[in-house]
């Protein structure tokens, strides 16, 4: 992963770009050599557990901190540097709300709309919100969901063409969760460029056009989801019949399968990631039903899937465990 | 928006607040009015430096109630608002940092100018003291210490943890800043060399400036005699100097100290 952006930028509009990107704090080095790019309209994920270097990132990509090493740019600009400039055009929601309690909901819609110089209507912005029947309502009353919201709200009143959103449905119920998803695939038609951080890998999916996994500071994956889950192979999965011996079971392309228990019955997986992604799940299964017809057993509930995101993740974290 | 444009905006938003808030009602807004109210209502005794005690007194207290709004209360909404993240929400916004820091040192100050004013009128309508004698002067001596406190604000915000130990740290500092300057008593009834060290502390040329301002009688110098309004200006120069030079050093202790990321985490 460490292409050189600017080879990248060619032919490509790209909004964000960091480069062999490194932030440390005192001894502890939390950022460890991060690229990515993020083109013009695209919606980019941040994935990883708690520590993975996630917010720090999002920080210097902000402009909040200068990069220990290393380079970004955010449209064309050094985010640290160029604030200034980039500050009407970017626009930002932190892992925290930051909400002053005491204000209304409209006097803090107010408040945001003042300060931007083309800003998105009291009602259009209260209708993002979801918030049009609680105008005149203390922040502080609202539920921790609809603070979320308002504050994404407040993110994007100035229609910013680049969108940082760290953890934007943390703390919402699964009714809101769906809502602010259609609301952030809304700001995606608009043209906006998003690069959010989740740990719902289900919110990753849904929304990202491409993603990375983060792992102690470094990037361990990044691609489509297609890409990403692609290259973590095929599974084929099926009841380990009771009348045969684990040490007989087949190698498939090669390789040994895993046995685990579910619900108290043995389960055989093999892993298929060899080959072409398109093939390989067929041409494994050929010498399977071979060898079933062969021994004649019948391979119980079996089944055949491609690896999910938490498949990725999960052997991402484990790699380094 | 401009700098400035985001500053009155923003304090617009802490005039509000301080409104709202009971706590910082009541120590910004009501406890400076009731202490100078009750002063000048039991009435103090007796004549000091060429004039009633009491109108020695009350222009002292113009310069003292600096310490409500402009600073322990102010350090306090820096401090608690560092920590519930809204300073550097504000900042991921179009918002300057010299725009969000201003933008409450200016809604302090418009609360400590409204309680000058309200002192003015005490003074001039009940106690017969008569308007002030250079508004320019008074107006600009207020200004320039809500300017000091304000900057000596955010650094004590960047060494405290929570609103509440924030205005408790301010307290040795109002301790040493009034009790070190002829906010209550003239400097004449003190021995000489705590008179000395009492000159160069930054409330002195502040309340110095105030009462030669509000009274036209010379608190600068030891004379008290009336001066025009050239003569004030004149006496007030050095005074204005050693104001600016302690404003100087607040800002600097404000660059080192202060902070937008909490102290927690």
């Amino acid at each position: 992963m460490t292409t050189d952006v600017r080879e990248t930028a060619v032919g490509l509009d790209l909004a964000i770009a960091a480069t062999e990107l490194r932030q440390r704090y005192g001894e502890f080095e939390a950022v460890r050599g991060v690229s990515l790019t993020v083109r013009t309209g695209e919606l980019f994920a941040l994935l990883g557990t708690n520590g993975a270097g996630k917010t720090t990132t999002m920080e210097v990509l902000e402009g909040y901190r200068p990069a220990t090493s290393g380079t970004v740019e955010v449209l064309g600009m050094d985010p640290y540097r160029r604030r200034r400039a980039l500050s009407p055009r970017v626009g930002i929601m932190l892992q925290e709300n930051g909400l002053l309690s005491d204000l209304t909901v409209a006097e803090t819609i107010g408040l945001w709309r003042d300060l931007h110089a083309n800003p998105r209507s009291l009602d259009e912005s209260l209708e993002l919100a979801g918030l049009a029947d609680k105008a005149r309502v203390r922040v502080r009353q609202l539920s921790g969901g609809q603070k979320r919201r308002l504050d994404l709200v407040l993110s994007v009143i100035g229609r910013p063409e680049v969108l940082f959103l760290d953890e934007p449905t943390t703390g919402m119920d699964p009714e809101a969760r769906r809502a602010t998803w259609s609301l952030i695939r809304e700001l995606v038609t608009e043209g906006t460029t998003i690069l959010l951080t989740t740990h719902y890998l289900e919110e990753a999916e849904h929304l990202a056009s491409r993603l990375a996994v983060m792992h102690e500071g470094e990037i361990r994956v990044e691609g489509t989801l297609e890409e990403v889950v692609g290259g973590h192979g095929d599974r084929v999965s099926f009841r380990l019949p009771p009348e045969i011996p684990l040490d007989t079971l087949p190698l498939i392309g090669g390789h040994a399968p895993g046995v685990s228990l579910a619900g108290g019955t043995p389960v055989v997986t093999y892993t298929i990631a060899d080959g072409d992604q398109a093939t390989r799940a067929h041409a494994a299964l050929v010498p399977l039903f071979a060898w079933a017809a062969e021994r004649g057993v019948t391979l119980e509930r079996l089944a055949v899937r491609t690896a999910s995101l938490e498949d990725v993740f999960h052997s991402v974290v484990k790699e380094s465990a | 928006m401009n700098d400035v444009a985001q500053a009155v905006r923003l304090a617009r938003v802490d005039l509000t607040l301080v409104f709202r808030n009971r706590t910082a009602f009541v120590n910004a807004v009501l406890l400076p009015l009731l202490i100078a109210g009750a002063l000048a209502s039991n009435g103090v005794g007796g004549g000091t430096a060429g004039i009633p005690a009491t109108q020695y007194v009350m222009t002292g207290m113009m310069a003292f109630i600096l310490i409500f709004a402009t600073f322990m209360n102010l350090a306090g909404f820096y401090t608690s608002r560092r920590e519930e993240m809204v300073l550097k929400r504000l900042l991921g916004g179009p918002a300057t940092r010299t725009a969000i820091l201003s933008g409450s040192a200016l809604g302090a100050t418009a609360v400590y100018l409204g309680q000058v004013v309200i002192l003015c009128a005490l003074m001039s309508a009940v106690m017969g003291t008569g308007a002030p004698a250079d508004v320019p002067l008074l107006l600009l001596a207020a200004l320039l210490g809500a300017a000091f406190f304000s900057l000596l604000a955010m650094a004590v915000s960047g060494l405290s943890s929570t609103g509440e130990m924030a205005q408790i740290a301010t307290l040795p500092v109002v301790l040493l800043l009034v009790g070190g300057s002829p906010v209550m008593l003239p400097p004449e009834m003190l021995p000489q060399a705590l008179r000395t060290a009492i000159e160069f502390l930054p409330m002195t040329p502040i309340v110095e400036i105030m009462r030669t301002a509000y009274l036209g009688l010379n608190y600068i110098g030891a004379g008290h005699e009336p001066l025009g309004a050239l003569e004030r200006w004149g006496a007030a120069l050095p005074s204005l100097g050693l104001l600016a030079v302690w404003i100087a050093v607040a800002a600097l202790l404000a660059r080192a100290f202060f902070r937008w990321d909490p102290r927690r985490g």
